[in-house]
């Protein structure tokens, strides 16, 4: 397989900007969710209030998503 | 006071509604001064779009709460995933848009973002939420 000279891609660097912003939060919603269901099967009774708690760590983290991927606005 | 997750849940999207009004006023405003009319047009898309998927995220998790747990993650995840492919084609379109106000765009939907937020948590720390799910 030929070697790829890195400095001759061409293409819009935004993309990876898009990439880096789904990657992280795309890790921390799914540690929520796995968190929340691991607890919610510890302890069933508790399921309404978990919900509520998840809902809030979600919204943090794609707030995360969200502004990642409007930064090429400022940025380019 | 919210004292059940329906009360909320319908509190944070009233709430969240108010502020993107008022951020997308005020942004409009900022907006026509720095860039006129793209200005304005960048604030009301920016304050109504990051509105619009802080409302997804809380009817997913309000109306996936009342279906069972298997379908409560569907709708949430399933819900997170459309809503980015959404807003990736929706910030497509926009880049390629002639004359588009990038910056009150992005001032807009960090605005409307972070605030959601605070109500959110603002909520969640007043709110009594049942133990046993309602």
């Amino acid at each position: 397989m030929d070697a790829v000279n890195i400095a001759e891609l061409t293409g819009n660097i935004a993309v990876v900007g898009y990439g880096l912003a789904a990657i992280g939060p795309g890790i921390g919603v799914g540690l929520v969710v796995s968190k929340t269901i691991e607890s919610i099967a510890r302890q069933p009774e508790l399921a309404g209030r978990l919900q509520v708690t998840m809902w809030l760590g979600i919204a943090f983290t794609e707030a995360l998503a969200l502004i990642g991927l409007a930064t090429p606005f400022i940025f380019v | 006071m919210a004292n059940s997750s329906d009360t909320l849940f319908s509190k944070a999207l009233r709430l969240s509604t108010f502020l993107a009004v008022a951020i997308a006023l005020v942004g409009s405003l900022l907006g026509y001064i720095f860039y006129q009319l793209p200005g304005v047009f960048a604030a009301l898309i920016g304050a109504g779009v990051s509105a619009l998927f802080g409302a997804m995220t809380i009817l997913s998790i309000w109306f996936g709460g009342k279906l069972s747990l298997n379908g409560f993650y569907a709708m949430v995840l399933g819900g997170w995933l459309f809503k980015f492919l959404l807003f990736a084609g929706v910030l497509l379109a926009l880049q390629n848009a002639e004359g588009f106000a990038g910056p009150v765009f992005f001032f807009a939907v960090v605005a409307t973002v972070l605030g959601g937020l605070a109500i959110d948590s603002w909520l969640v720390l007043k709110g009594r939420v049942p133990t046993v799910g309602n």
